[in-house]
C-alpha cells in the first residue's frame, strides 16, 4: 500500500461540537476514528447560548458533565425576550415551573472557546485520534460510495465512513452530491463584538439570553461572565454594504436604537483588544441541504443545515445530528441493519428537528409585528403565497399535507404562540414563571419532545425507554448508541 | 410486556421512579415534594404512552398527584 495512504472506520472532518459528538459517541463502540481539525484549539466561534438538552443529555453521554460544571459557565435559566406587544421583556424558561427542578431546568453560556476545546479533547480521551491543524481539501469516492478524504499534501484516508462537520463554510458537504438550498425568509446578517461592565437582569434571569426586536431586525446580548457580555445584532441582508465602513460605527448605532440593550450597555464599554476586541460579521442566513447522507458519507451540523439564531438551537442542532449519526454509523459497523435503512432514520429525525425548529421561528418572527418596518413585514409568514410555500416545502423537505394545511398549520402556529406570550405574561411575575401556555402549543410541544428524550436519555442512561419517533421508525438500542428494530428493543 | 395501566400500576410506577416503598405515599399527595422532577415526570409519561394513556408530560405536571393523573386517564381513554 502506498505510503500516503491510511485506514480508520471512519473519518470526521471538524472538531467543533457536532464532529466532537459523532466521534467520541463512535469511539465508545470501540471503532478507529479519525478527527480533523483545520485549526488549533481553543479557536473562536460564535454560538455561545446553549440549550438543556446539549448540557445535560450529549453532554452526559460524552461524560463531560463534571468538566462543565468545573468551567463555571453563565447559568442560564432560559431566554427573556423584548418581542412582540409586550413592553416589558416576558420568559422563556427551562422549567415547566419554578417547583419543578432537575436538570432540564438550565444550560449554560459558554465561552466557545473553552466549550469546544472541552468536547474535542474529551473525544480524545475516549480514543479518537484528533488531529489539528490539518485541513481536508476534498472528500474522494466514486459512484458507489465515498471512501475517505484527501488532504491538500495528497496523504489520503480511506475509511468505511466521512462525516462532514466542517461547519457552514467549507466546501467538503458537496460530496454527498445534494445542493444547499436557503430559506427566502431568513436570510439576515449579524454584527457583533464583546462588552465589559454591562448591566444584568434581575436574578434569577441573570444569566438569561435577551434578545430583543427593534426596527430593524433585533439584538442579542449573552451574559458570558459577570462582567464580560456578547452582543449582536441580526438585520436585514440588505445591510451588508452599509456593514463594509466602520463596523464598530454600524454595532453602536444599532444598540442605540434599540432601546432595552442601550440602557444595558449604558456604563459598559466595548472590549477592544484580544479575541473579543473584534467586531465580526457572518451570514446568518438559514439553509438546509438537499440530502443529508450518500452511501459512506454523512452530513452533520451547519455542514447539513443551519436556522436563525433567535433560539439558541445552532449547538443543539449539531450535537443532535452528532447523536443520530453516531447511532447510524455504529448500527451499520456492526451489521447490524443495512445503510439505506437507519440513513432514512437519520435523516428523517434530523429533518424533522430542523422543521419543527423552522416552524416555531416562522411563528416567532410574525408575532413581532411592526408594520412600519421593513424587516419585519419582509418576514411575516401570515403573509406567505405559493411560492414561499413551495419554497418552504422544498427548504424543510419531508412531510406536509398540502398547500392550504401549511397555511392553516402557520396561521395556528403562530395565533398559538402570541396568545401563549400573552397569557404568561411579564418576566419575573407569578404567571410569568410558569410555562404551561407556552409549553402547551403544538409547535413548542414538538420542538420539546426529542430534547426531552435525549435529557432523559442522558440522565437515566441504559434504563431510558423511548418510543418510534417516525412512523415505522427505529428506536436506540439500551446503551442509546445504535438503531434497533421496534422489537428488538423489548 | 408490562401491565395493563391501572391504579395499581400507577402507583407502583411512581414508587419505582422515585425509588420509594408502594404504599409509602398517598393517592393525593403532591409527588414534587416526594422528589418528583421534570426528568422522572418525563420517564413516567413515556411509560404510561406506551401502554397508551396519551398524557404528555406537561399534562402530568398540572397536578402532579397518583388521583389526578388515574381521574386524567379514565377521562381521556
Ligand atoms: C450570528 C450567529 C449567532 C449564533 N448564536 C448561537 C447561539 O447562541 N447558540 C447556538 O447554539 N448556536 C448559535 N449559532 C450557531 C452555531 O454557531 C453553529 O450552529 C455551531 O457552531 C455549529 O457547530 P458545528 O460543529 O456544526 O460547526 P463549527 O462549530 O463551525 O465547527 C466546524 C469546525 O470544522 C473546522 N473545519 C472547517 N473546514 C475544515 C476542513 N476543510 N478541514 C478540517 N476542519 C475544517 C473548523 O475549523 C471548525 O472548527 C449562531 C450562529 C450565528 C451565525
Amino acid at each position: 500500500m502506498n505510503a500516503n495512504i491510511e485506514t480508520a472506520d471512519v473519518v470526521v472532518v471538524g472538531g467543533g461540537p457536532g464532529g466532537s459528538t459523532t466521534a467520541t459517541l463512535l469511539a465508545k463502540r470501540g471503532h478507529r476514528v479519525v478527527l480533523l481539525e483545520k485549526e488549533t484549539f481553543p479557536r473562536y466561534q460564535i454560538g455561545e447560548s446553549l440549550l438543556p438538552s446539549t448540557v445535560h443529555g450529549i453532554g452526559r453521554m460524552l461524560g463531560v458533565t463534571e468538566e462543565l460544571e468545573k468551567a463555571s459557565f453563565m447559568v442560564k435559566r432560559g431566554g427573556s425576550f423584548r418581542w412582540g406587544t409586550n413592553p416589558v421583556p416576558w420568559n422563556f424558561l427551562f422549567a415547566v415551573a419554578p417547583e419543578l427542578s432537575g436538570p432540564t431546568s438550565y444550560a449554560y453560556q459558554v465561552e466557545r472557546m473553552k466549550f469546544d476545546e472541552i468536547l474535542l479533547r474529551n473525544a480524545a480521551r475516549n480514543g479518537v485520534d484528533v488531529r489539528e491543524n490539518v485541513d481536508v481539501k476534498e472528500v474522494i469516492g466514486d459512484d458507489e460510495r465515498v471512501r475517505g478524504i484527501r488532504l491538500a499534501d495528497g496523504h489520503e484516508i480511506h475509511a468505511t465512513f466521512v462525516v462532514d462537520a466542517s461547519g457552514n463554510r467549507s466546501r467538503i458537504h458537496q460530496g454527498v452530491r445534494g445542493e444547499r438550498i436557503y430559506s427566502d425568509f431568513f436570510q439576515n446578517i449579524a454584527l457583533f463584538g464583546y462588552f465589559e461592565g454591562g448591566k444584568r437582569l434581575p436574578a434569577p434571569d441573570s444569566g438569561n439570553i435577551l434578545c430583543a426586536a427593534f426596527d430593524e431586525g433585533w439584538m442579542w446580548y449573552i451574559p458570558l461572565s459577570d462582567t464580560l457580555t456578547s452582543v449582536g445584532a441580526v438585520i436585514s441582508r440588505e445591510h451588508a454594504a452599509k456593514l463594509q465602513g466602520d463596523q464598530e460605527q454600524s454595532l453602536l448605532g444599532f444598540v442605540d436604537r434599540c432601546e432595552i440593550v442601550k440602557d444595558f450597555l449604558s456604563d459598559a464599554t466595548r472590549v477592544t483588544e484580544g479575541t473579543y476586541g473584534e467586531i465580526r460579521t457572518r451570514k446568518d442566513y438559514s439553509y438546509t441541504n438537499s440530502t443529508f447522507h450518500r452511501p459512506g458519507m454523512v452530513l452533520v451540523g451547519d455542514a447539513a443545515c443551519f436556522i436563525d439564531p433567535v433560539f439558541s438551537t445552532g449547538v443543539h442542532l449539531a450535537t443532535y445530528a452528532g447523536l443520530l449519526a453516531a447511532r447510524s454509523i455504529n448500527t451499520v459497523l456492526a451489521g447490524d441493519l443495512a445503510e439505506d435503512r437507519v440513513f432514512e432514520e437519520f435523516e428523517g429525525r434530523y429533518r424533522r428537528e430542523y422543521r419543527v425548529f423552522y416552524e416555531f421561528l416562522s411563528a416567532f418572527y410574525d408575532m413581532q409585528s411592526n408594520e412600519e418596518s421593513y424587516f419585519w413585514k419582509a418576514r411575516k409568514v401570515t403573509n406567505f403565497n405559493a411560492t414561499d410555500l413551495e419554497a418552504f416545502v422544498s427548504l424543510v423537505g419531508g412531510v406536509h399535507s398540502g398547500e392550504q394545511a401549511l397555511v392553516q398549520n402557520f396561521r395556528e402556529s403562530s395565533g398559538a404562540l402570541a396568545d401563549a406570550v400573552e397569557r404568561t405574561g411579564t418576566m419575573q411575575t407569578e404567571s410569568g414563571e410558569r410555562m404551561h401556555h407556552l409549553f402547551g402549543t403544538p409547535v413548542v410541544r414538538e420542538v420539546m419532545q426529542e430534547m426531552n428524550n435525549i435529557q432523559v436519555r442522558g440522565v437515566q442512561g441504559t434504563a431510558a425507554r423511548e418510543l418510534p419517533l417516525l412512523e415505522d421508525g427505529l428506536v436506540p438500542a439500551a446503551d442509546g448508541l445504535s438503531w434497533v428494530s421496534v422489537g428488538e428493543a423489548k | 410486556m408490562t401491565a395493563p395501566l391501572s391504579l395499581e400500576r400507577l402507583r407502583s410506577d411512581v414508587a419505582e421512579v422515585l425509588a420509594e416503598e408502594p404504599g409509602s405515599f398517598a393517592d393525593d399527595e403532591n409527588l414534587i415534594d416526594r422528589g418528583l422532577d421534570s426528568i422522572r415526570l418525563m420517564t413516567l409519561a413515556t411509560q404510561w404512552r406506551e401502554a397508551g394513556f396519551e398524557a404528555g408530560y406537561l399534562d402530568l405536571a398540572q397536578e402532579p398527584t397518583v388521583a389526578a393523573w388515574w381521574n386524567l386517564l379514565e377521562g381521556k381513554r
